[in-house]
């Protein structure tokens, strides 16, 4: 039986071990914080380029946040998390350890959260800094990281565990399947200048709701009530991506056991 | 006393495939027993079970006397499993390594600060303290994957081909090192395809095939059990002239893998045997007293019985 207090401890130390490899890989580090940094940047000077523009720069902020910085950070770094550890071996060790599966699922929750919000605060620092507004309330607005953040690991658990075998492979299918949806997200372009078609599509995305929650608060100050459809969306989203993600994960245990 | 590892007549299904049919094995503490026998013949399928990375169909395994399936999660830090495969983080430390995997079998601060220095020291990792594990030699992240199955204090250290992957000096390093653990007590359940590897170090071997074990004992029990006391290895023109002089002389014939082998009765001298095979159009022979190998081959059975 597993007292609380070692499953409090392994969370801990896979999430430490996590945060040091991160910070190990320098190369991949500056590529992570370099990525949406120069995405605000470039954005930034696109609007403001144009005055009749200039108020749209507070949604496209929020969009690169959620639609693109968390989603790359996040998915793809949970993806790689689980692809390096099959790749190395190291999956089978962990799986000779008392190390709970539950532990280890939260150790990685822990990690890909405390660089979200290392993300969140740089990117909104150079947000802040060209002249991006924030309008909403911050618990609604951290509400809806969250609940991304969570889906996101969720999502990358399960692309990590039943389709990345080795590191080049996130790679692929993130670009294969994180463009198109960052695209029908309305993360580069809004969901109106798109084909009636596509915006149907769109609805479905779980990527759109996000960004629209998030824009929603951020960039039009909107509470609870006006945002209470996309909530509900992302909250069973992110139920639901967490649930694949840990059914994928045990999946995984159960097929490297049986090696 | 009670037995680290207690397995009683365990049977394991691949598919169709038998892999394990009654297998038995009592392991005592302070022990190192080896277990050999070809590729396919379970030995993996053992260590995987009793690293509860497998289930098994029928029989009994019970670790320092309570039932395997009935410990759970506690039977991890019974039994510490070291690979010929090096699973360890490579962005990290050794003492960062030996420390995450500390946490996880949850030792308090005080004693992992404690026992990851006592390792570096035995191991001699105390020069690469500051170099990660990616950086380090095949034999040294071996040496690093030995200390990190031990950082529990284990009952039982697994194992599996430890030295297969290494050159010759780390393996002989690895030896040494072995033997140290032996030497302090340590009860070892190992695997290799070196018998020079398991005749140094095991002080008792289980010789395998198809699942089950066909022979046990003590190095020098096992060599007991060879018609012989010495074996001579024998090139000629003319085969059938030798085993028919081997007959003569009341010497055991063995081929194994086309190579003649004469098991003698007791030691002789180059001299003697050349001497004794006159005329029997001999190119080449060689002598020297038997060992594991000879056993193995005896034991497992694969060599041909030609008389």
């Amino acid at each position: 039986m597993h007292t609380s207090h070692l499953l409090w401890g392994q969370t801990l130390a896979v999430a430490q071990r996590l945060l040091l490899e991160q910070w190990r890989q320098k190369r991949g580090l500056i590529f992570w914080a370099v990525f949406p940094s120069m995405m605000m940047l470039l954005f930034g000077l696109v609007y403001a380029h144009n005055d009749s523009m200039r108020a749209g720069l507070d949604a496209a902020a929020a969009g690169i946040l959620v639609g693109a910085a968390l989603f790359f950070s996040c998915l793809g770094g949970t993806a790689a998390v689980i692809a390096a550890e099959r790749e190395r071996g190291t999956l089978p060790r962990l799986l000779t350890t008392p190390l709970h599966p539950a532990a280890y699922f939260l150790g990685v929750v822990i990690a890909q959260l405390l660089l979200a919000l290392i993300q969140v605060v740089m990117l909104y620092s150079i947000a802040l800094f060209i002249g991006v507004q924030y309008h909403g309330g911050l618990f609604l607005g951290g509400l809806i990281l969250l609940l991304s953040v969570f889906s996101y690991v969720g999502m990358g658990f399960f692309l990590g565990a039943r389709f990345a075998r080795r590191s080049e492979e996130v790679v692929v299918a993130l670009s294969a399947i994180g463009v198109p949806l960052l695209v029908l997200g309305g993360t580069f372009f809004p969901l109106e200048i798109m084909p009636q078609g596509m915006q149907a599509v769109a609805q479905i995305n779980p990527m759109l709701h996000m960004n629209q929650a998030f824009k929603g608060v951020a960039a039009y100050g909107m509470g609870f009530d006006e945002l209470r459809f996309e909530l509900t969306f992302l909250f069973v989203f992110c139920v639901l991506s967490l649930a694949l993600g840990i059914q994928s994960y045990q999946h995984l245990l159960g097929a490297e056991k049986s090696k | 006393m009670t037995a680290v590892l207690q397995i009683d007549d365990i049977h394991k299904w691949l598919g169709s495939q038998h892999v394990l049919d009654g297998f038995s094995l009592r392991v005592e503490p302070g022990e190192v027993v080896g277990l050999l026998g070809p590729n396919g013949c379970g030995k993996s399928t053992v260590l995987n079970i009793v690293c509860k990375l497998l289930s098994y169909d029928a029989g009994q395994v019970q670790l320092m006397g309570e039932p395997l399936n009935k410990l759970n999660y506690r039977a991890r830090g019974l039994v510490g499993l070291c690979t010929q495969h090096c699973a360890l983080y490579p962005d990290l430390l050794p003492a960062e390594n030996l420390h995450f995997f500390a946490r996880l079998y949850g030792l308090s601060e005080k004693d992992r600060n404690q026992r990851v220095t006592e390792l570096m020291h035995r191991f001699g990792l105390e020069n690469f303290a500051a170099t990660r594990v990616g950086r380090l030699s095949g034999g040294w992240q071996q040496r690093l994957h030995l200390a990190v199955s031990l950082v529990h204090r284990p009952k039982l250290l697994v194992l599996d081909e430890p030295t297969a992957a290494v050159d010759l000096e780390a393996r002989m390093d690895l030896w040494r090192l072995i033997e140290g653990l032996r030497d302090s007590g340590t009860t070892i359940l190992l695997t290799s395809h070196h018998l020079a590897e398991a005749q140094r170090l095991c002080s008792r071997v289980a010789l395998m095939r198809s699942g089950k074990i066909v022979a046990q004992g003590s190095v020098p029990e096992l060599l007991a059990r060879i018609p012989g006391q010495a074996v001579a290895k024998v090139e000629s023109k003319n085969n059938e002239a030798i085993m028919q002089r081997a007959l003569e002389l009341g010497w055991t014939v063995r081929q194994h893998a086309g190579q003649m082998r004469l098991l003698l009765p007791h030691d002789l001298g180059l001299r003697e045997i050349v001497d004794a095979l006159d005329g029997t159009r001999v190119t080449a022979v060689s002598v020297q007293p038997v060992t594991l190998e000879d056993a193995y081959l005896e034991l497992v059975g694969d060599s041909a019985l030609v008389a």
